[in-house]
């Protein structure tokens, strides 16, 4: 083989490994909100956590007051405003507690495999806590498991576990639906037509919504959902909801819809009605920085009356705060009807732009310099102490 | 012919003695497990108490993908590329757990056999497929891609099912000494009893042949399209292996198939496998996809922005590739 073809072969390699790695880890950044209804953060989002009253862990590696090293594993949702908001709240909180000298993340996209790896990584690298944001409810347990045996607690964040020694901490998506739902109803005056527009068909948290819709619908036998009660499932994805928006205008549906209710696929569907010079109908959505502009511009969205539920993406930093509580064997309340033990729920707020008090709180959650994909809440009350100006540096100690 | 079926360097081969012709003809494998020993090393500075649970924890992360690198090892050696190995073993993973969940034991071994057997039938789908309509391999195995992640997500729409007990326990944990994970002993066994009496056998001939020269194999009475096929059968049945084990290390089956396919021709080039076909083996791949992990492992240690990880990973694999071609090129060098 002559010297120019092995180089050719040697230019083809090059550019193949290059692609393979590049894509193949998946770290690329799509920034869709493809995790929609993991997608909201309240401002104000309060602090649910109920009755039971359970001690924290025990075993801690290193002594109160020391510096902590916390390991963070992300598994998907790389570039999704939700799953960014979750990571830099955790930096955050690490560098405002003041007892984390090191958060040693890995935020990538990748399967449930991956993130066992990535969690075993973690032990390995001997952190002295674990949060996670977990890719499936059961298949993390084996790491989960090696990591009890080596003494370092662990924190789900944003969904729940099955694994018995971990702590939960996620927002109460059953109240998330229920609460838009039966401020729309009651905005209807209890009768007409309802557009459910739901997330992703399987996810945890979409279930869970569905449940929370149908318990605030069984007090309104006046309303009627439409398509039907299974609803159309948005995926969370921005271009599907505006592709499904878009159909139900055209097909002359819309006509008969009364009110909106969206998983957190929101200014989508504002958007799309207002091009096609429509007039609007009561929507909910979720506390994204896009939607609430729009339901705060009385000018540019005349006519439009909605209400956002928060649904917190401070959960990161809530989940370091709870994994601090844990090291430092301090009492960790939980809630006693959560599907998990050791679970902490946090309950979200709902504000509208039809009450001078609901505006006042929209206008409260502006925060700024922060992303528009992002959420707005950032913080929460009595699980994060670093300020909103921290979360959006997204600086965690030592960087 | 005789060009056709060497591993390595094997036509510019001198007579120096048979652990030197082992050592010029896996050379390059040789050089990874070099590179990985330092990797070891290196791992072990960063980290002084990475030992046996790490080794352990690393061999169960490689499975799934060391099984995937060895498939597309085996497309890339006879000429092609199959780029449905991660849905392939979306597929077989989402069955296998779909049919494992609350089912005895027993029941699970008949279903670990079935989905082997589903993997051949995959692949052969795939291969018929490559010589019935001669469109290029990478063409067929991109439809064939979301034909199999389809047809996953017709089985399970959402991550779900269950793993055999027997099944989880093979994968984990160690044997013997805790420095000897199970998950690698049962990889290096399942690839070798299945691979090394091929590669010696006639049908491993006529692998690399075509895959060094098709006409020239054709020319010789090899078969083209009928090893062609019968090489994206064993791609299927490794993919299979490799969804196996994805369900037996998280329990689970995901319909939405993981960063398998792409990662797989990574470590077939870091594996020292040439993408014209005809050249290399299967356990470069396999050692290229430990480095390709343990690589990760360290950045994690050194708590290293994943992102930049990433671009770190990809600059050694190219590196790494670039010298060792420009060694092999200076080799050659009259």
């Amino acid at each position: 083989m002559t010297k120019n073809q092995w180089f050719k072969r040697l230019v083809a390699v090059m550019a193949i490994a290059m692609i393979a790695v590049a894509c193949g880890d998946g770290s690329g950044s799509d920034t869709t909100l493809a995790e929609g209804s993991d997608t909201t953060a309240a401002p104000d989002t309060t602090a649910a956590a109920e009755p039971t009253t359970t001690a924290g862990s025990t075993e801690t590696t290193a002594a109160a007051g020391e510096g902590f090293v916390i390991g963070y594993s992300n598994g998907g949702g790389v570039g999704n405003g939700f799953r960014e908001e979750q990571v830099c709240t955790a930096k955050a909180e690490a560098l405002a507690s003041g007892q984390v000298t090191e958060l040693n993340q890995i935020h990538r996209n990748t399967d449930a495999a991956g993130q066992l790896s990535d969690i075993r990584d973690l032990i390995a690298a001997d952190v002295d806590a674990i949060v996670f944001n977990p890719n499936d409810p059961e298949a993390l347990n084996p790491a989960l498991e090696e990591a009890a045996a080596a003494g370092i607690p662990t924190v789900s964040v944003d969904a729940f576990v099955t694994h018995e020694g971990t702590y939960n901490l996620y927002n109460n998506q059953i109240e998330y639906a229920r609460l838009g739902a039966e401020w729309l109803f009651e905005q209807m005056g209890g009768e007409g037509n309802v557009y459910y527009m739901r997330g992703f068909a399987g996810h945890p948290a979409d279930t869970d919504r569905h449940t929370g819709f149908q318990q605030a619908l069984e007090n309104y036998p006046g309303i009627t959902v439409i398509p039907s009660i299974d609803g159309e499932h948005t995926g969370w994805d921005p271009a599907t909801t505006t592709q499904l928006i878009n159909d139900w205008i055209a097909s002359g549906q819309y006509g008969d819809t009364n009110g909106i209710w969206t998983s957190g696929m929101d200014s989508q569907v504002v958007d799309a009605i207002q091009q096609a010079n429509l007039e609007f109908v009561p929507i909910v959505g979720a506390d994204l920085g896009a939607y609430v502009a729009q339901l705060l511009d009385a000018e540019g969205f005349a006519g439009l009356e909605g209400s956002a539920v928060t649904n917190t993406a401070a959960v990161g930093g809530a989940g370091v705060n709870l994994a601090l509580k844990l090291l430092n064997e301090e009492t960790v309340e939980t809630a006693a009807d959560a599907a998990q033990p050791n679970t902490v729920l946090l309950d979200p707020v709902l504000a509208d732009n039809v009450t001078d008090e609901g505006r006042a709180t929209l206008e409260s959650w502006q925060v700024d310099g922060l992303d528009p994909l992002w959420p707005l809440g950032l913080t929460i009350e009595g699980w994060t102490t670093y300020t909103p100006e921290q979360a959006v540096a997204c600086l965690g100690p030592g960087e | 012919m005789s060009t056709t079926v060497d591993t390595a360097d094997q036509s510019t081969a001198r007579p120096i003695g048979a652990l030197g012709s082992m050592i010029r003809r896996h050379g390059w494998t040789l050089g990874l497990v070099g590179i990985l020993l330092v990797l070891l090393v290196v791992t072990r500075l960063i980290q002084p108490t990475y030992g046996a649970a790490g080794v352990q924890g690393l061999a169960v992360s490689v499975l799934p993908l060391a099984f995937a690198a060895v498939a597309q090892a085996i497309a890339v050696i006879a000429r092609g590329i199959d780029l449905s190995v991660g849905s392939m073993m979306a597929l077989t993973s989402v069955i296998s757990a779909a049919l494992m969940e609350e089912r005895s034991e027993g029941f699970a071994v008949l279903v670990v056999i079935g989905v082997l057997l589903l993997g051949c039938v995959l692949g052969a789908v795939n291969g018929s497929l490559i010589v019935l309509t001669r469109v290029p391999d990478i063409v067929v195995t991109l439809a064939m891609l979301f034909v199999w992640a389809g047809c996953a997500l017709l089985v399970l729409g959402t991550p779900g099912g269950g793993s055999a007990e027997w099944l989880r326990t093979l994968t984990g944990g160690s044997i013997v000494s805790a420095w000897i994970p199970r998950a690698a002993l049962l990889l290096l066994v399942i690839v070798a009893a299945i691979w090394i009496p091929i590669r010696r056998s006639r049908l491993g001939l006529s692998l690399y042949a075509i895959g060094s020269d098709p006409l020239a194999a054709y020319r010789s009475g090899v078969s083209v399209t009928r090893t062609k096929i019968v090489a994206y059968t064993l791609t299927g049945l490794f993919s299979a292996f490799a969804g196996l084990t994805l369900t037996a290390t998280t329990g689970i089956g995901t319909p939405v198939p993981g960063p398998y396919t792409l990662l797989s021709v990574a470590a077939v080039v870091l594996g020292g496998v040439s993408l014209a076909g005809g050249r290399g083996g299967v356990f470069g791949p396999i050692v290229a996809v430990v480095i390709l992990s343990l690589l990760r492992t360290d950045m994690t240690f050194l708590n290293v922005n994943t992102n930049l990880a990433t671009v770190a990973q990809g600059l050694i694999l190219v590196g790494v590739v670039m010298v060792g071609s420009l060694l092999q090129l200076r080799k050659r060098e009259p």
